[in-house]
């Protein structure tokens, strides 16, 4: 128990620490779900980053993006917009927003970082503001994702696992990535690539099954996540890697 | 017997229909060729006798072309995004507010 811990902190720690992440730079996938035994395209997801300078600091603009296919529109339109500010070296998030249209559910919330503390609004509940305090370290999705890719992988042994916290909904979610080795998969338009393979987890019912949410990065210096499998409530879904700028 | 698989083969044929309309891609393939395959069973069955051998014929014919509709659709349409004026500007706003909440950060 003792050493699971400090493995876990350790990663905690290996994971805070400096990361490269371009800049400029535009991930687009194709998601599918999966219907009646077969995978069906439903929307573009788009991870996309850019710099933001305000009069001071220079920011790393982090945006994910979804939206459906047009031939969806009519019957389902999804419309999400997820937005991280960073700092470029250390992607530590200053602030987050949620702007999402899924059908007829819509909702919109910002987080503004000061310290431990988050400063949220959300149109819920009529712009009013709310703060709450998190642990050091707590990120939103976002941001958590592009800390991921900044891990070292190539000084992973299969089984190590590290954690991050996770907020979601006001919420803080523990959240671990076990690195599961190398796999060469079909990486979309890269074509047959060798990639690093990692399971996520979350005490939260949004992820399910034991292995059933995967993420396989390039094993090369960009560590693009070319592969996403995910497993939720409503179903199973994966996320192929369509084009890269 | 003849009768059930018709029956059957109508409950698909009508399913096949939706699924075309709607963007089910190649799943719509599966209760298509079901309804497909049961119409030329009942033909099939048929053989021989006087029954009217029409409604199956029919049956063919329409989960033949919506066959020919979900392939047709599935080489030649494109997944695509369509421009979004709306979704733009709101991106657009949403980082000039975003600039905004920054500077008062520092």
């Amino acid at each position: 128990m003792k050493k699971a811990l400090i493995t876990l902190a350790a990663w905690a720690i290996f994971i805070s620490g400096f990361a490269q992440i371009s800049q400029n730079e535009k991930l687009t996938y194709t998601g599918a779900y999966r219907m009646g035994g077969m995978m069906t395209t439903l929307a573009q997801v788009s991870l996309q980053t850019n710099p933001v300078k305000t009069s001071k600091k220079t920011y790393l603009h982090l945006c994910m993006e979804a939206q459906t296919f047009s031939k969806w529109d009519y019957f389902f339109k999804i419309r999400d917009l997820y937005e991280s500010y960073v700092d470029p070296t250390t992607l530590r998030p200053s602030l987050y927003k949620r702007n999402i249209l899924e059908g007829k559910y819509a909702k919109m919330e910002k987080y503004i970082y000061k310290g431990n503390t988050i400063n949220s609004t959300s149109d819920s509940k009529n712009g009013a503001t709310k703060n709450f305090n998190v642990h050091g370290g707590s990120m939103d999705v976002v941001a958590a994702m592009y800390k991921l890719r900044a891990v070292d992988f190539s000084k992973m042994r299969p089984g190590q696992v590290f954690a991050v916290t996770v907020i979601f909904d006001e919420k803080e979610y523990p959240a671990s990535a076990r690195f599961m080795g190398k796999e060469t998969v079909s990486a979309g338009c890269l074509g047959k690539r060798e990639c690093y393979k990692l399971s996520i987890a979350a005490r939260t019912n949004k992820l399910r099954g034991k292995d059933q949410n995967i993420i396989w990065f390039t094993a090369d210096s960009k560590k693009i996540p070319a592969l996403i499998k995910f497993s939720i409530p409503v179903g199973v879904g994966q996320l192929v890697l369509s084009s890269v700028h | 017997m003849r009768k059930i698989i018709i029956i059957i083969a109508i409950v698909f044929a009508v399913i096949g229909i939706v699924f075309t309309i709607l963007p089910m891609g190649t799943l719509a393939l599966l209760p298509n060729l079901l309804a497909l395959v049961l119409a030329v069973f009942a033909i099939f069955l048929s053989k021989g006798s006087k029954q009217l051998k029409k409604l199956p014929l029919i049956i063919i014919i329409v989960s033949a072309l919506a066959t020919l509709t979900v392939v047709g659709k599935s080489l030649l349409v494109k997944d695509e995004v369509a421009p979004d004026k709306q979704f733009e500007q709101k991106k657009v706003q949403s980082e000039k507010e975003d600039v905004k909440d920054l500077e008062g950060l520092q």
